[in-house]
């Protein structure tokens, strides 16, 4: 491949590539994103080029590998174009008959569509109610390209917004575009993008430099891996935008090393980019050069705040600082360093191509535009789901989640990740934007949503969050280190039932202080998963401190497990399961449970045959007296 | 890539005197080597020497300490060797590591990717490794330990030949990830962070394996599996050697 060096180039490389491509041409697509590799969807791939091969269609029939389409509950996922037939929770023994049916006798494999509530077959992916309610700018094009192949990216139009701004556009006209626009920062703080472009443009020092934040730790959250995986062009292409509209020549992508695939799939995207001239000295043959580097995280849930971050890169270690002086202009070895997030880079070339005035048509009215949301949790349609900002969390939750798995009632939605809060049910309309989930007490953080059922303990949550943030604390500030500390030992006291009075007013003392009082922005949130489900489930701490009780049924210490004598049916399944042997029964008589040898694993709920449902777990009150050993059961009739 | 010829009073981590510098400087001019290469040649000479059942060979003070360092390591491996194999077996390791940093041509900054790439190959940082990065980066070793021990990636301890990952991150958490954890530390019979007698496996949690749907996950050597009950589990542990 050789260089093209003007914008006329990239247009008529374009033109060839659609030229050499039959838009009618059958396609098969198969999502090979982590989600779907996860259960086996490289085998799905090999099976399709299997039976094409055998089947002769070879030439006739493409097989295209991409990256992530979002619908990861019912994955693998296969779309056949051009009829964007989509075949849901496909396995490699599937795959003759689809290539049969479909591919040869144009016929749809009704079993592996989707199948609505009242049981309608639904052929084409975007009518699927998943789909239906998104507005997939940034994740649309994942089904439409395959992550190793720049051809696929430059074919739906890629880099023309690059070729956009660098021969029609200058610096200043890029920056303002994206100032108008109103474009948030994806990354969770949600600064204006565009004010934070200008301050780095006009801080004093050289050189300056352009990062993308791919270090994406919040448990719960993974779109910017999607994109980066099955995308890496668009991040790319909007980091060079942002580069030449800042005067930036070198720059940084930060990604964990946890995501081998997006680490593998964004090297190939540099290697292609740069063989075409699109990234390097003079870029498309303009004067702009610039060029990029890639950081690998090792591992630590503060890096990938901004200071840490560029200290990381420096190759120290990645512990914040305090920022008296914005990164913008004092950041990487003291040079004006603009960070971003991978989605915010993402939104870039949208915005250039199609113009401030499109993109501000979309949201609300302080938040412009869409967001990714990962959708999980006791949800039923688990998966990436991209929405205008200002649709509802009912909306998201119920329209395209499908609403609480399991037929269990919705307790509550966490977002923003561990500095997140979580919001009950009362506030479910909601609408999502940067400032309503501030107002809620949680935030738009990274976007995470992970819906709670009737099943989750809240006390129990806030633990979790608050573990996990003491883990990862670096240290450095006390409020943060000590503050999460104690945190902890009273959540843990309380969940063991050994909660004080007085434990709750001690709570939200400590997390005023360590709000007001720590030195980034992981501590000064750290409280939020706490005091929001004190200010919404008080009563819940309030049983678990002062009767003992934990209503969830989800605090070890606080239950116990009992079989009821009523409904038993003597299957001996639990019994047989129980790995310290402590349910005695037989053919025919009662189970019972020797309290004083269960450890409360929870082995015997986890078998009971759902339509006998006799295990349950009981707390704050005492269990009953066992019955008399060789009781016969109650048959049902 | 020309190695730094900077002159230094310190080496492995060890003050030379200065007659010994001049020796080792002089040795660099006539072979044109550096100073590391001139230790990693004397190693395998070391090597040979063990090997014609000699005794109590005329050291220097590097090599000494390297050859201790050797020990060490064989010992932390926890397999029986002679001195020979041990010293054999460091040899290729550091020249492993030269590699490494060959590779960020021995850039300063690029201290935290040439960790990682260590521990990728090793699954663990070994000491002489950290000493020789240290050496060749021209980075203080405390430097390297703050880094090795402020990361998860990073393993100052040998690491079982599978990795086995559960993940505690909120989607799998909520799904019931602690019963499948209690469930993996019963089969295995490990806590998170342990590695078993034998150095089959190495268990350990993580916050977010970015498969929510698939939860509760469990990660063996880069396998996927989703809400593996207690019989999965000991099906899978029994099928990895």
């Amino acid at each position: 491949m050789s260089k093209l060096k003007s914008a006329a180039e990239l247009k008529k490389f374009r033109q060839t590539i659609l030229d050499g491509r039959d838009a009618g041409k059958v396609c098969v697509t198969i999502c090979l994103g982590t989600g779907c590799l996860a259960c086996k969807g490289d085998e799905v791939h090999k099976a399709f080029v299997e039976e094409i091969r055998k089947q002769g269609l070879e030439g006739k029939v493409d097989i295209r590998r991409t990256g992530c389409h979002g619908f990861c509950e019912r994955g693998p996922l296969v779309v056949i174009f051009p009829k964007e037939i989509c075949y849901l929770k496909v396995t490699p023994g599937d795959v003759p008959e689809i290539v049969e049916k479909t591919l040869i006798e144009d016929k749809v494999v009704d079993r592996l569509v989707f199948a609505d509530e009242d049981g309608r077959k639904i052929v084409h992916e975007g009518d699927i109610p998943f789909y239906k309610h998104q507005n997939r700018i940034i994740l649309g094009p994942n089904r439409l390209v395959d992550p190793g192949i720049i051809e696929d990216y430059i074919a739906l139009g890629g880099y023309s917004a690059l070729a956009k701004a660098l021969f029609v556009m200058t610096p200043v006209e890029v920056l303002d575009e994206v100032k108008k626009s109103g474009l948030r920062g994806r990354g969770g703080a949600g600064f204006p993008t565009g004010t934070k472009w200008e301050t780095t443009r006009n801080a004093p020092g050289e050189p300056k430099y352009v990062i993308v934040n791919a270090d994406e730790g919040d448990p719960g959250a993974y779109m910017n891996r999607s994109v980066l995986e099955g995308n890496p062009h668009s991040v790319l292409e909007g980091l060079i935008i942002g580069a030449y509209a800042i005067g930036s020549h070198e720059g940084f992508v930060y990604v964990r090393q946890e995501y081998p695939l997006a680490v593998a799939n964004l090297t190939t995207a540099l290697e292609q980019a740069r063989e075409l001239g699109l990234l390097g000295d003079h870029i498309l043959g303009s004067e702009f050069s610039f060029d990029v580097t890639i950081h690998r995280g090792a591992g630590a849930f503060v890096s990938g705040e901004s200071s840490a971050l560029m200290t990381a890169i420096e190759g120290r270690v990645g512990e914040p600082r305090l920022k008296y002086i914005r990164t913008a202009v004092s950041g990487l070895w003291e040079k004006p360093t603009n960070l971003n997030n991978v989605e915010t880079w993402a939104n870039v070339p949208a915005i250039i191509n199609k113009g401030a005035a499109w993109f501000n048509g979309i949201g609300t009215k302080s938040s412009k535009g869409t967001k990714i949301f990962s959708l999980v949790g006791n949800v039923k349609n688990t998966g990436l789901v991209e929405v205008p900002m200002g649709m509802t969390l009912r909306q998201v939750i119920f329209d395209i989640g499908g609403g609480i798995a399991g037929d269990k009632k919705f307790k509550a939605v966490q977002t923003g990740g561990p500095s997140g809060g979580c919001i009950p049910a009362e506030c479910l309309d909601l609408p999502v934007d940067f400032d309503e989930l501030d107002k809620a007490g949680s935030m738009m953080g990274s976007g995470g949503m992970i819906v709670m059922d009737e099943g989750t303990c809240m006390v129990d949550t806030a633990r979790y969050f608050v573990k996990f943030l003491s883990e990862e604390s670096c240290g450095k500030c006390v409020p943060c280190r000590e503050g999460l500390k104690q945190t902890l030992l009273i959540l843990d006291r309380i969940c063991s039932g050994q909660g004080r009075e007085g434990d709750l007013e001690l709570l939200e003392e400590l997390g005023e202080v360590m709000t007001e009082a720590s030195l980034c922005a992981l501590g000064t949130t750290a409280a939020n998963p706490l005091l929001s489900t004190l200010k919404y489930f008080r009563s819940e701490y309030e049983a678990h401190i002062k009767e003992k009780r934990c209503p969830a049924c989800v605090c070890k210490e606080l239950i116990r497990y009992y079989i009821e004598p009523a409904k038993c049916q003597a299957c001996l399944l639990c019994a047989k399961n129980c790995p310290t042997g402590a349910i005695t029964g037989e053919k025919g008589a009662i189970h019972v449970i020797d309290q004083a040898k269960c450890t409360k694993c929870g082995a015997c709920l986890e078998v009971c045959p759902s339509r006998f449902s006799a295990v349950i777990r009981i707390s704050g009150r005492p269990v009953p007296p066992p019955v008399a050993a060789g009781t016969p059961v109650q048959r049902r009739k | 890539m020309p190695r730094s010829t900077k002159k230094k009073s310190k080496f492995v981590g060890m003050r030379l005197s200065e007659k010994q510098n001049e020796a080792l400087s002089r040795l660099q001019k006539d072979s044109k080597a550096s100073k590391s290469d001139v230790l990693l040649r004397g190693l395998e000479l070391l090597s040979e020497y063990y090997s014609l059942d000699l005794d109590k060979p005329p050291l220097s003070f590097d090599l000494r300490s390297l050859e201790t360092e050797a020990m060490h390591l064989a010992e932390s491996l926890k397999q029986v060797r002679d001195k020979k194999q041990a010293i054999h077996q460091m040899v290729q390791e550091l020249a492993a590591v030269d590699r490494i940093l060959d590779k960020y041509d021995g850039r300063e900054n690029a201290l935290i990717q040439v960790l990682l790439d260590i521990q990728t190959e090793n699954h663990w940082l070994p000491k002489p490794a950290l000493i020789w990065a240290s050496e060749r980066l021209n980075v203080p070793l405390s430097r390297i330990y703050h880094i090795a021990t402020f990361y998860k990636a990073f393993s100052l301890e040998p690491q079982g030949r599978h990795a086995v990952q559960v993940c505690l991150g909120t989607a799998c958490q909520v799904r019931g990830a602690k019963r499948l954890l209690d469930n993996v530390i019963s089969v295995l019979g490990i806590e998170p962070g342990q590695t078993d007698d034998k150095q089959k496996f190495t268990l350990s949690t993580v916050n977010c394996l970015g498969c929510c749907a698939l939860g509760p996950v469990m990660r063996i050597d880069g396998q996927y599996y989703s809400k593996p009950g207690l019989k999965d589990i000991e099906k899978i542990a029994a099928a990895c050697d």
